[in-house]
C-alpha cells in the first residue's frame, strides 16, 4: 500500500487564489464547437458555472477532469495538467455528473463504498465513510435498497455522496437540482451550501439562475463555449455606480407631481408604475437622499425603499446574451 | 424543535496505490458473480458432468501413474468440456461491460484516479477467476487425486502432467473470456451480448463443419476444436495429420488478442465520448 495525499490544498487561503485555469480551450465533437477559446481564471469557494443548455458547461467540466480531449488551450487543475496527469488529480477531485450514471443492482451504502475503495479507501474505512455521507446528504434506512428502487431526488444525493465519499478538495456539481421537486432542490442546495463552508471549491454547474444566485460566491457564465462574463457575485449584480431604485407610495395625482419635481431635481433614469398607487424610479446623482425625502414629504407621498441599483443574477445573464459581455473578464 | 443536521467531516486516512485499485473491481465483480444464480448452476451442472464422475474415477481404478492420454480424453476430446466453458464465459462475461454501458456508469469509475486498462483488467481478472472454477480447479483436483492414489513410483513424470494440466485448464479459463467482453461491450443488453457470444460461437463450429465435408483443416475455425487441438498440443497427443499446429497456435492467439484489443479501444472511446 503506497499512501497518496491530497495534492490540492483542502484548506484554501483566504484570497482568491485560483484552483483552476482554462486558456483557450477548444474542444470539438466532430462538426460541433462545444468549447470554443474559453478562458477563465477559477478562484476558490462556490463557484456558479452558468449558460443555456448546450453552453458548453459540462464540456468544460468533463475536460477539467481528464475526461475528453482538447483540441486547443490549456487547463490547470492546482497547477496540474488534467489530460496528461489526470491520475494525479483525481484523487482530489469529486465529480456529480448530470445524468443517471448510479448502478441500479445494488444498495446506495454498497455503491458508495465500492466507489469509494475505487478512490483508494481501505474497505473497512470506505463503509465507515460511505454511511457518514449517506447520514450527510439525508439518506437514512433507504441505504440498504437497491438504487433502482430510489426517486429521483434520492439518486441526486446518491451521487453526490459518491461524489464526496473520498474527501475531494474540489466538487464538480453538474445540475445538481436536475429532476427535483421544490424541496428537494432546497435540500440540495443547502448541502452545496454545508459543503462549502468546510472550505472546498464546489464548481456547480447550472442554468438556473436563482440557484446559483443563493449559493455561490463567484459566477461564471459561458454561452456558445466562450467565457461571455465572471466576476464576484456581488460585484456582477451591482448596478451602475451611482444609479438609485426609489420605491414611492402614494396618490396617483401626488406620485405624478412627486415624479415631475423629482426628474428635475436628479436625474431620472427610468420609472415603472405599480400599480396606480406605486412608482418606482431610477434615478442618478440624488446625493445622500435628503433631497429625496424633502421633496417626498413636500408632495405628500411615502418612500418605501431608497437603495442602490442592483441587478438579479438573471439581469446580469440577460445583459450578458443582449451584448453587454465584455468577452472575458 | 428541529434536530441539528449532521455536518460534513473531513477524512483523514491513507489512502491506497492507484495501481492495487483493480482488485477493488475484481472482487467486487467476482463476490456478485459467484452469488449469481446462472453461475451457481453452470458450475454446479458442469463439475458434475465434467469433473465429478473422472475424480471419482480417478480414486476407484487402479492406475500406475497419471498419464497425459486419460487427461486429454477427459478434457478435450469429447467437446463438453469446451461447451461448458463457452457457456460459463457467455454467462460471466455478458454483463461486465454491457450494464455499465446501459447505466453510463463509466463516468463513476473514470472520474477517479482509475485507467481504462486497470478497469478491464479487474472485470477481465473476476470473469477468469470463475472460469478458473470450471477450467482449471476441477481438473488440477482430478490430476492431484489421481497421483495421490497411483499405484506406480514414477511421480516426477505425473508431476509433469499435472503441469500439463494447469497449461490446459488456464487455456481453457482464458480462452473464451476476451471475445465474450468484446461481445459485452457491443451492447447495452447483457442478454444479447450472452447470446450474441455463444451464437457466434455455434455459427463457428457449423461454418467449420461445412467447410470441413471439403476440407477437414476447416475444423481449425470451430472453437471446440480449436481446445481439443491446442489440449492435443499440450498434453503432446498426436493431433490430426490435417492440423497445422502454428495455425492452430496463430489463431488462438488472435482469438484472444483482437478481441481483447477491441473491447479497450471500444471502453477507451465510451470513456472519451467518442
Amino acid at each position: 500500500m503506497q499512501g497518496v495525499g491530497p495534492r490540492i490544498a483542502p484548506d484554501p487561503p483566504k484570497d482568491d487564489s485560483i484552483i483552476l485555469t482554462a486558456r483557450d480551450v477548444t474542444v470539438r465533437f466532430g462538426p460541433v464547437i462545444a468549447l470554443n477559446g474559453f478562458t477563465a481564471d477559477i478562484p476558490r469557494g462556490v463557484i456558479g458555472l452558468l449558460g443555456p443548455n448546450g453552453a458548453g458547461k459540462s464540456t468544460f467540466i468533463k475536460a477539467s477532469l481528464g475526461l475528453i480531449p482538447r483540441d486547443g488551450g490549456a487547463i490547470s487543475v492546482g497547477g496540474l495538467d488534467p489530460q496528461t496527469q489526470s491520475l494525479r488529480i483525481r484523487d482530489d477531485i469529486g465529480y456529480m455528473p448530470e445524468h443517471d450514471c448510479l448502478i441500479p443492482t445494488v444498495s446506495a451504502v454498497e455503491l458508495v463504498s465500492y466507489l469509494a475503495q475505487i478512490s483508494g479507501m481501505g474497505r473497512r474505512d470506505a463503509m465507515q465513510r460511505s454511511h457518514e455521507v449517506l447520514d450527510f446528504v439525508g439518506i437514512g434506512e433507504e441505504r440498504y435498497r437497491l438504487v433502482k428502487s430510489y426517486s429521483t431526488g434520492m439518486k441526486q444525493k446518491v451521487k453526490i455522496a459518491q461524489a464526496i465519499v473520498h474527501d475531494p478538495a474540489l466538487l464538480f456539481l453538474d445540475e445538481p437540482t436536475s429532476g427535483m421537486d421544490p424541496n428537494g432542490r432546497e435540500e440540495m442546495l443547502d448541502l452545496v451550501r454545508r459543503i462549502g463552508a468546510t472550505g472546498k471549491t464546489i464548481i456547480v454547474s447550472s442554468h438556473i439562475l436563482q440557484e446559483v444566485e443563493r449559493v455561490c460566491e463567484h459566477a461564471i457564465i459561458i454561452s456558445d463555449g466562450r467565457l461571455v462574463r465572471d466576476g464576484k457575485m456581488g460585484a456582477l449584480m451591482a448596478g451602475e455606480e451611482g444609479l438609485f431604485s426609489i420605491t414611492v407610495r402614494g396618490d396617483a395625482k401626488d406620485l405624478e407631481r412627486f415624479a415631475r419635481a423629482f426628474g428635475e431635481a436628479c436625474g431620472l433614469v427610468s420609472k415603472t408604475d405599480e400599480g396606480s398607487r406605486q412608482i418606482v424610479l431610477s434615478a442618478r446623482g440624488c446625493g445622500d437622499g435628503k433631497r429625496v425625502f424633502a421633496l417626498a414629504k413636500e408632495h405628500g407621498v411615502q418612500v418605501r425603499s431608497y437603495i442602490p441599483d442592483k441587478m438579479s443574477l438573471e439581469d446580469v445573464f440577460l445583459q450578458a446574451f443582449q451584448g453587454g459581455g465584455s468577452g472575458g473578464h | 424543535m428541529g434536530i441539528n443536521p449532521i455536518e460534513y467531516r473531513a477524512w483523514k486516512g491513507v489512502r491506497s496505490a492507484q495501481k492495487s485499485r483493480l482488485y477493488v473491481i475484481a472482487n467486487s465483480v467476482f463476490r456478485h458473480k459467484i452469488r449469481s444464480f446462472g453461475v451457481i448452476a453452470l458450475l454446479g451442472l458442469g463439475f458434475l458432468l465434467l469433473h465429478a464422475f473422472q475424480i471419482i474415477f480417478s480414486v476407484i481404478a487402479p492406475h500406475e501413474s497419471l498419464d497425459a492420454q486419460t487427461m486429454y480424453d477427459y478434457m478435450g476430446s469429447g467437446g463438453t468440456f469446451a461447451i461448458f466453458a463457452i457457456l460459463l464465459a457467455a454467462v460471466v462475461t455478458s454483463d461486465l461491460i454491457s450494464d455499465d454501458r446501459a447505466n453510463s456508469s463509466f463516468v463513476l469509475y473514470f472520474s477517479r484516479a482509475i485507467k481504462v486498462r486497470d478497469y478491464l483488467a479487474g472485470k477481465t481478472s473476476a470473469a477468469l477467476l470463475i472460469m478458473s472454477l470450471l477450467c482449471a480447479i476441477p481438473p488440477v483436483m482430478v490430476a492431484i487425486a489421481s497421483i495421490a492414489t497411483q499405484t506406480g513410483d514414477d511421480y516426477s513424470g505425473s508431476a509433469e502432467i499435472l503441469g500439463r494440466t494447469l497449461a490446459a485448464g488456464a487455456v481453457g479459463t482464458v480462452f473464451f473470456v476476451p471475445y465474450g467482453l468484446m461481445m459485452s461491450s457491443f451492447t447495452k443488453r447483457k442478454s444479447y451480448a450472452a447470446i450474441g457470444t455463444f451464437m457466434s460461437f455455434f455459427v463457428m463450429t457449423i461454418v467449420a463443419e461445412i467447410f470441413a465435408g471439403f476440407d477437414p483443416a476447416w475444423r481449425v475455425i470451430s472453437p471446440a476444436d480449436m481446445i481439443s487441438f491446442s489440449f492435443s498440443w499440450i498434453f503432446g497427443v498426436e493431433m490430426p495429420s490435417y492440423v497445422d499446429g502454428w495455425a492452430v497456435a496463430c489463431l488462438m492467439t488472435l482469438f484472444v488478442t483482437v478481441p481483447a484489443i477491441v473491447v479497450y479501444v471500444r471502453v477507451k472511446r465510451q470513456v472519451v465520448g467518442g
